[in-house]
Formats: C-alpha cells, structure tokens, sequence
C-alpha cells in the first residue's frame, strides 16, 4: 500500500466560535473566546458556572417538523457535514449510486443523543410519566448523528461509529484514512459531534472535581492551558466534519486539496482511568510520526489536547518534549476558546490545527499570561502568530480510559 | 375551527404534508406517515385538544378522519365539545 494518499477536501465547524469553518477560524485568529456563563436553566443546580455554547436556531437549518426528529447532537452534525461535503463539491456533481457505494461514514461521539435522554429520564423519574416519544431510542442512540449524516446524502459505503471518550473523532479520522488508504473507500465524511450540556450530564461532569470555575474578572477566559493559574476544562458542545478523499479520486474532479492526513496513532494506556499517562501519548505521538514517515522536526505546530487540568497539561507536556527533544515546535490549545467538545474535540481541533496550512497563522491558547512553569513547551501564547506555512502538523486526542489518539496533517 | 381543520392545520405544520393534498380517509402510510411518526403526531394531538389517547385506541386509527372522530368522541366525553 502506501500508494492511496488521503485528501481533505472539505471542513466544516459547528462550535461555540460560529457555525461555519470562516467564522471559526477567525475567531480563532482572533483569540476570541466563546466560553460563557452559563444559563440558569441549563446549569440548574449543578454548579457549573461555563460552557461554551452553540449559538443554534435549529429553523435555520432544518425544515418544518425535521429538527424534532433530530437530537441536538445530529443536528450539528449534519449542519458540519453539509458545510464540508457543499465546500468539497463531492456530493454536487452526479454523483452515481455506485459513487455513493464508495463514500462511508466515519464519526465519533462521547454520550451520542445526551438530550433525548435525559429528556427521557426526566419524564420518567421526575412526572412519573413513563410514556415516552418513540423516537427515544433512534434519537438517543450514540449512532444516531452518524447514521442521519449517511441517510442525508445516501452515503453508502463503509460505516463506523467510535466512543472513545475525549479521542473518539480523532479516531474517527484516523480509521478513516485507513479505509481509504486500504481501498474500501474513495471518500469518507469523517468527524465528530458533541451535545452534552444537560443539567444531569454537568451534574455529574461537577461531581468529577474537574470543571473549571468561572473567571470571576472575565468568566470567558475560564479556560487556561498551561497557565499556573488554571483550575480545570471547561465544557463546550458542537461538531466538525472533515470529506476525506483519496488523492486521484480529489484530483480526478478538480477538487482543492486542504490538507493530507498522513498520520495515525492510537496506544491505550491501560494504566488509570482518568489519569494521563505520559508513556501512552509518547507511544501515540511516534506511532503518527512514524506512519506519516516524518521526523519529528518536520512538525510546525502541534493543537495539543490542552484540557487545562492541573495534572493533564503537565503530562502531555513532558510527552511533546521527550517526542521533540531537538526542536521547539509551537503548541497550543485552542480549547481555551470553544471549551472541551469530548467526543467532538479531535475533529474540531484537526480543523482548528489544519488553519496554519491556509495563511500561516497558528492558533493560540488564549489568556496564557502566566504559564506554569512545568508546563515546558514552546507556547503560542495569548495571540495568534504567522510563520511561513510548516509542512506538516499535529494533534493530539487523549481520553478517559486511557486512549490516545494523534493525527498528523501535511501541507497540500 | 372544526376539529377536523386543527388536526389538518397540525398535519401540515408537524408531518409536512401539503394541505391540498390531505385526504382525511387516506391510508396514513398512503400520506407518507410511518408509525412512529403518528406516535410521535398523535402527542402533539394529546396536547392541542388535551385529550388522552390509549394505545389500544391507537391502533384502530387508520386515517385522519379516524382521528378526528376519536378526539371528538373524546371531546365530548371530557364535556369539552
């Protein structure tokens, strides 16, 4: 193998940033935050003070009765995909039924349809109301976002839903480009949605000791990677999709070519549950490196997974320098600005990590004032930076339960 | 408006069904309802006379004309009508 090269060539961004790939990433340019306060009635009496939000009007994209047959995680998830499949042109021209037969659906989600179920569970346990709406189970399923992006546009081909935890869209991608380099696919939608800010799942998120709390002076800087000042992750919601596509088949129909995703790797740490641990990221990040066949100076910047824990930045920083002793690459956390998407996170990031390809300008993580001091790295700090375009760039998904997942993207 | 007009008026804004085109002793499926989606219409139903519908009632509608006679016999049970 090694022949099939697998293109981007569409990206498409629902976030607390704006719901289009433009929006997001001048925002991120920009290094403003979406992370607010949250509404009363979304926290309840969880005691979680941000969020990073999804401004959404479901009318907006979806027609009469459709959005109430859509949890809110499907919906952003179809709202991504059409954005990246309109931008890569695939689905625009006519595309046979055979054509549809090599196009799959790869997605990764952490809870899937969070709101239909605790819209479930409320009216059960909280009114005693046990009838419940019939379309409980397709809505709430965690394949339900996935299965409504292949249903819309007739993508039949190979089909793959991940949970991972905080990797799961990372690996989404990752698994995708194996489906292409392999042959079962000429091209895949490939992403990840999260929509999990429900009074019980921020409830229970409180009772992991592990949310920051709001800033009092400026409650949209919450979120702090790698500064001594920060005190936990701040949630956030949304999706993005990425049409993934092999090289001739893009080239063949005069696509524009974003990106290549040339690297791959994923290492379970088996050691703690929610702990990190540095040797399965070092693991994950030289896997990438050696499937993409780069060394680890041809990396130009690095979207770390950045949560802003007190023990979870630490790590990962000792895990880039052990991976890139010889060189100071740029890193960043660009969670600082549309909060933690879990499941969705790798997928947001990849397109958060691939904007230096496009003018230069590499992402920062945003209010780092102070950074901790063991937190050694090479920071993109507080503003956005512009370099010469790198060849090539990385992202890291380490999740709950031990996975890691690291992507590697080159320059088209 | 008649109870037959509101349970159209609500077909057309829920299901999406073109109101020219409702026939009220049409087959649902004829309508393209499939049976989750009644179960899903017939809460918005529930809602707009506050009426209950049993699922063994349920069952025996066929069509919306069906329809419009159980709310009405409901209605009018409720001394709503």
């Amino acid at each position: 193998m090694g022949a099939r090269r697998v293109a981007v060539t569409g990206i498409g961004v629902v976030s607390a940033l704006g719901n289009s790939l433009e929006e997001f990433r001048r925002s991120l340019a920009g290094a403003c935050s979406g992370v607010r306060p949250l509404p009363a009635e979304i926290a309840l009496g969880s005691g979680v003070q941000v969020g990073a939000l999804v401004a959404w009007d479901p009318a907006a994209h979806f027609k009469g009765p459709e959005a109430g047959a859509l949890d809110r995680v499907a919906q952003f998830a179809l709202a991504s995909a059409g954005e990246a499949l309109a931008a890569s042109g695939l689905i625009n021209t006519d595309l046979a039924a055979a054509g549809r037969n090599r196009i799959g659906v790869y997605w990764g989600t952490g809870m899937g349809g969070a709101h239909t179920l605790e819209a479930a569970y409320s009216s059960v346990y909280g009114k005693n109301d046990f009838r419940l709406r019939p379309l409980s189970v397709v809505m709430g399923m965690n394949n339900a976002a996935a299965s409504n992006v292949a249903l819309k546009w007739g993508l039949r081909g190979p089909f793959a839903n991940f949970s991972t935890a905080c990797s799961s869209s990372a690996m989404a991608i990752g698994e995708a480009m194996q489906a292409i380099r392999h042959g079962r696919a000429d091209a895949v939608v490939a992403g990840g949605a999260e929509a999990l800010l429900t009074p019980g799942m921020l409830a229970a998120w409180q009772a992991l000791r592990t949310l920051a709390p709001a800033d009092a002076a400026d409650p949209s800087a919450s979120s702090k990677p790698f500064d001594k000042r920060r005190g936990g992750l701040v949630l956030g919601e949304g999706a993005a999709a990425l049409v993934l596509e092999e090289e001739s088949h893009a080239r063949a129909r005069g696509a524009r070519i974003h990106a290549f995703i040339t690297g791959y790797g994923n290492t379970c740490d088996a050691a703690h549950m929610s702990k990190p641990d540095r040797d399965g990221q070092v693991r994950a990040m030289r896997q990438a490196l050696a499937d993409s066949g780069l060394v680890p100076e041809a990396i130009g910047y690095i979207n770390a997974h950045g949560t802003a824990t007190i023990v979870g930045d630490v790590v990962e920083c000792e895990a880039i320098r052990a991976v890139f002793e010889k060189t100071d690459v740029p890193v960043s956390s660009t969670k600082s600005m549309h909060g933690h998407l879990l499941g969705g996170a790798g997928a947001l990031e990849m397109a958060a990590a691939l904007m230096p390809f496009a003018d230069g300008i590499l992402p920062p993580t945003a209010h780092l004032e102070q950074p901790d001091p063991a937190c050694v790295v090479r920071h993109v700090a507080c503003k956005a930076e512009q370099l010469e375009p790198p060849r090539a760039v990385m992202s890291n998904s380490f999740a709950f339960g031990g996975s890691n997942v690291v992507l590697i993207a080159e320059r088209a | 408006m008649d109870t037959l007009a509101r349970i159209k008026d609500l077909a057309t804004k829920e299901l999406a069904l073109d109101p020219a085109k409702i026939d009220p002793n049409a087959p649902l499926a004829d309508l393209g309802v499939d049976s989750l989606t009644f179960i899903e219409f017939m809460f918005k139903v529930e809602d707009e006379f506050g009426v209950k519908v049993s699922d063994e009632d349920l069952r025996k509608i066929k069509c919306l004309a069906d329809l419009e006679r159980h709310v009405a016999a409901s209605l009018q049970a409720a001394g709503k009508a």
